[in-house]
């Protein structure tokens, strides 16, 4: 008679419970793993070497998640150089991304009316909900960092040439993927940061000749940034984009795979690729020795990104979006200052020798009817980008070797330097020295400015509330206000107006010389005082005016530790 | 071997490669223990902080928007809007914090006009209510118009999270309230028909003044009760013949006068005050400190010496 389970009871009575369960468990183990049993395992992160015939190659041939990688890869790159494991590290915080950001999803609502009250509730009522959004932050900017070293690196060691020009051009896909990936993620939060951040941004598609405005209202859904745009946003930053990603991520390294990383140029004859034509002695298997480097590498990025977050990183909150109050100084995103220098070009003709970006402006203006605006942020911007994209095609020499491309390389090495030059230039100091893209209003604005800053904290709210005395002390060297940290702080703002006295700002402005300042403190509310910062100056006019900006200080607001 | 050679060829042992990862993956969990340990109390001080941010963000709110009826102080201002920092409107709160420093607001005495008024929800709900939808029937002639409606959605400017910050930094007031002395309190309900002064019939000169007030756009920044439009950047002139009266004798006034010798009547002072506007700046208007340089200086030419003379007399008899 036959009955289910006859087996295991024959199992049972022959070899003893204790055999069969541990022979059952490393059965469903085997099966889970797609040919590896428990023992193989160990040994894999023990390092053993594998027996004959070698049972790791199962997971690559029966298996989904290794089908895809190589079984084993050329010594030669398996070295910190010449891959530098930026592309596994890419791979790694794209996932990572997902994680936390799916985490974040179940708080968010994306909507204006919610979306700030969320950022509050994830920061003050979600455990891990701080750390969660720190990391998804911290890990997005580490992520542009990283996807574009990996860009750099494969520019460098030549890796884009034949037969890896496509794999290049998805690489350049998936940068502009990161990129805007985000791009899109920073309006949810819907504070001010993200608010003009992105309606700097969105205004660049304004500018498009003929289609400008509908793509415009495409993006945010009406002429302005609101609930529509918001609501598109957030569905590319968690549908479209990631699919995008994933799927050129896919091709991307299917393309890997299928060339095989390319070997550091000097180890192989010019046009040559032997990427693939492993000598069985220069052969490091997958397992163990490049999962475990993987694991490792992972591991490192992960636990730094865990540091971070635990201490110094905090991803910044400013105060509610609102549509009309622009702060001072709004920026884009880091990775799109130059973007923003680009655009300051026309503004900075008179600081450059001879007005060459000016005639550049002139001529497109009188042969095509460009403005600068169009021209430089519509044409130029992503006309570098398109560079990006067929560089492979456009490179003819066959030869990855340094010595050979030296126009390439310096090419490589100018692009790099105006980008950093121009990403400079965004950001509103401008760039150190030549001063080229400053932008500041009047000098005494800009005392206000540098200590009650629109958004951010700044040293005034950074001094503690209760370092404050109540009363209204004039601006000089020797304040006596009976409290260090004020005194401290009229020092600091005394020694600033002095600095833009002395040395004029780069559009040639400075504070006149008979400037005085005055710091008042008022008791609003027990716990409740209020800043304000006054500069008496003479103006360009010669009148005598007056600047005045104030804050609103609360016992327990805690700027201190931000 | 050059160092950066070594570097750049550097490949781990299989060991380095476990053991890094190992440490990675405990420094990870600590960091996460250590974070979870410690959250609840964290969150709760975090909690208190962006709390005291919405106070913060409250008053400026409330200078923008409420102290041009409500008074720079809560204090109120007759005929335009009671007081809010008034014990009998906020009542008396405490700031309590638990083991957990999780911060709540303790009532000490609570509101007594929320009594009278029979209103069964909190302080803060009232004052939210009210700011959003307005007060939609006049139940008192207490005020010279009802209060308007501030929120969004009923056409005004302020956004939900504006007006919940406001009612964080009124509902704030009640940790040290004005005395009931020092405000201006709402007529109990059914009381509200009090009697009002008869109003003093103004001269020719003054009704010419008073033409010339409307005429030359002093109701953009200036407000005068009953008197065109209601401005709210430069101070109230309602009572301006009593104020100039008390500004003159005050210290504040004598000190920081500029450029100009100090008026010695009311007439004076005013006249001082549209001609020479930068002679002497108040400490507190509407929407906070005062500012030079808002008014223009230019008034002297824009009147006849009769004109002027009509204004100064009209808005002497304001008291």
């Amino acid at each position: 008679m036959a009955f289910v389970g006859q087996k295991l009871v024959k199992q049972i009575q022959t070899t003893g419970l204790k055999a069969t369960v541990a022979q059952r468990l490393d059965d469903a183990f085997t099966r889970f793993t797609a040919g590896l049993s428990w023992n193989d395992v160990r040994g894999v992160l023990r390092g053993d070497p594998p027996a004959k015939p070698n049972p790791r190659v199962k997971p690559h041939t029966e298996g989904f998640w290794f089908h895809i990688r190589p079984t084993f890869y050329h010594e030669a790159v398996t070295t910190l150089y010449p891959t530098f494991r930026l592309g596994l590290l890419s791979a790694v915080f794209f996932t990572f991304e997902i994680i936390t950001g799916i985490f974040l999803m179940i708080f968010y609502t994306p909507s204006p009316t919610y979306a700030y009250g969320n950022m509050l509730d994830i920061l003050t009522n979600v455990p891990f909900g701080k750390f969660m959004r720190d990391l998804h932050r911290l890990g997005a900017e580490g992520m542009v960092i990283i996807v574009t070293l990996h860009m750099a690196r494969t520019f460098i060691t030549g890796s884009y040439k034949k037969p890896r020009q496509f794999t290049w051009f998805t690489g350049v896909v998936l940068l502009v993927v990161t990129l805007f990936l985000s791009f899109s993620g920073y309006l949810l939060p819907w504070d001010q940061l993200a608010f003009w951040a992105v309606t700097i941004g969105t205004s660049m598609a304004d500018a498009v000749p003929l289609v400008g405005p509908e793509i415009n209202l495409l993006l945010r859904g009406a002429p302005d940034i609101g609930a529509g745009g918001l609501l598109r946003f957030y569905l590319f930053h968690v549908v479209l984009f990631p699919l995008i990603g994933v799927i050129f991520v896919a091709v991307h390294y299917y393309k890997v795979v299928r060339f095989g990383i390319s070997l550091p140029p000097e180890m192989e004859a010019i046009g040559e690729d032997t990427a693939r034509k492993v000598p069985p002695e220069k052969r490091v298997n997958f397992m163990p020795d490049i999962i475990t480097n993987e694991l490792m590498y992972a591991g490192v990025a992960f636990a730094i990104l865990a540091i971070s977050c635990a201490t110094w990183y905090s991803a910044p909150l400013e105060h509610h979006a609102d549509p009309l109050v622009t702060p001072n100084h709004t920026v884009a995103p880091w990775y799109f200052y130059w973007l923003q220098g680009l655009l300051k070009i026309p503004h900075m003709i008179p600081l450059l020798p001879g007005g060459i970006a000016g005639e550049v402006d002139r001529f497109f203006a009188n042969v095509f009817g460009l403005t600068p605006k169009v021209f430089w942020g519509v044409i130029v911007g992503p006309l570098l980008f398109l560079l990006l994209f067929v560089v492979p095609y456009i490179d003819p020499n066959p030869s990855r070797r340094y010595g050979d491309r030296k126009v390439m390389l310096s090419f490589g090495a100018i692009f790099a330097a105006a980008i950093i030059y121009l990403s400079l230039a965004g950001i509103p100091t401008g760039v150190p020295i030549t001063g080229f893209g400053y932008v500041g209003g009047d000098p005494a604005s800009e005392v206000g400015q540098a200590f009650i800053p629109d958004e951010g904290v700044g040293p005034v709210r950074r001094l503690p509330y209760s370092q404050y005395v109540v009363g209204n002390f004039p601006i000089n060297a020797q304040p006596n206000t009976g409290s260090a940290g004020l005194d401290r702080l009229i020092r600091e703002i005394h020694d600033d107006m002095e600095a833009r006295k002395a040395r004029p700002d780069p559009l040639g402005k400075t504070l006149s010389a008979d400037a005085t300042g005055s710091l008042e403190v008022k008791q609003i509310q027990s716990n409740l005082r209020q800043v304000i910062i006054t500069v008496n100056y003479t103006d360009v006019d010669g009148k005598a005016s007056q600047f005045k900006k104030y804050t609103f200080l609360h016992a327990d607001s805690g700027y201190v530790a931000e | 071997m050059s160092i950066f050679k070594k570097i750049v060829t550097y490949r781990p042992s299989f060991t380095v490669r476990i053991l890094t990862g190992l440490i990675s993956m405990l420094i990870m969990l600590s960091v996460c223990t250590f974070i979870g340990l410690a959250d609840r109390t964290r969150l709760n001080v975090r909690a208190a902080e962006f709390d005291a941010r919405a106070v913060e963000a409250g008053a400026k709110v409330y200078f923008d928007q409420c102290a041009r009826c409500h008074g720079v102080k809560g204090e109120g201002i007759e005929g335009q809007g009671p007081a809010l920092a008034s014990e009998q409107f906020v009542g008396r709160i405490e700031l309590v914090r638990d083991d957990m420093q999780l911060q709540s607001i303790k009532v000490v005495v609570p509101s007594e006009r929320l009594n009278q008024i029979g209103w069964t929800g909190s302080l803060r709900d009232y004052i939210i209510a009210v700011t959003e939808s307005g007060i939609p029937i006049k139940t008192s002639n207490a005020w010279d118009v009802n209060h308007p409606t501030f929120g969004e959605r009923f056409g005004g400017p302020l956004r939900g999270d504006q007006i919940r910050d406001v009612a964080s930094f009124i509902v704030n007031y009640g940790l040290d309230p004005l005395p009931n002395d020092q405000a201006i309190l709402p007529p109990a309900p059914g009381e509200g028909q009090a009697a009002r002064p008869t109003p003093v019939p103004l001269t020719p000169a003054q009704e010419a003044g008073k033409a010339l007030y409307e005429a030359k756009g002093c109701t953009a920044c200036h407000a005068i009760r009953g008197v065109g439009a209601q401005g709210a950047l430069g101070p109230n002139l309602t009572r301006i013949g009593a104020v100039a009266e008390e500004r003159i004798a005050s210290d504040h006034y004598k000190a920081n006068l500029q450029g100009q010798p100090p008026a010695t009547t009311a007439a004076e002072y005013i006249r001082q005050s549209i001609i020479h506007p930068n002679a002497y700046i108040v400490p507190e208007c509407p929407q906070g400190a005062c500012l030079a340089n808002l008014m223009p200086q230019n008034y002297e030419q824009q009147m006849t010496p009769e004109e002027l003379n009509n204004l100064v007399d009209y808005l002497s008899s304001l008291k």
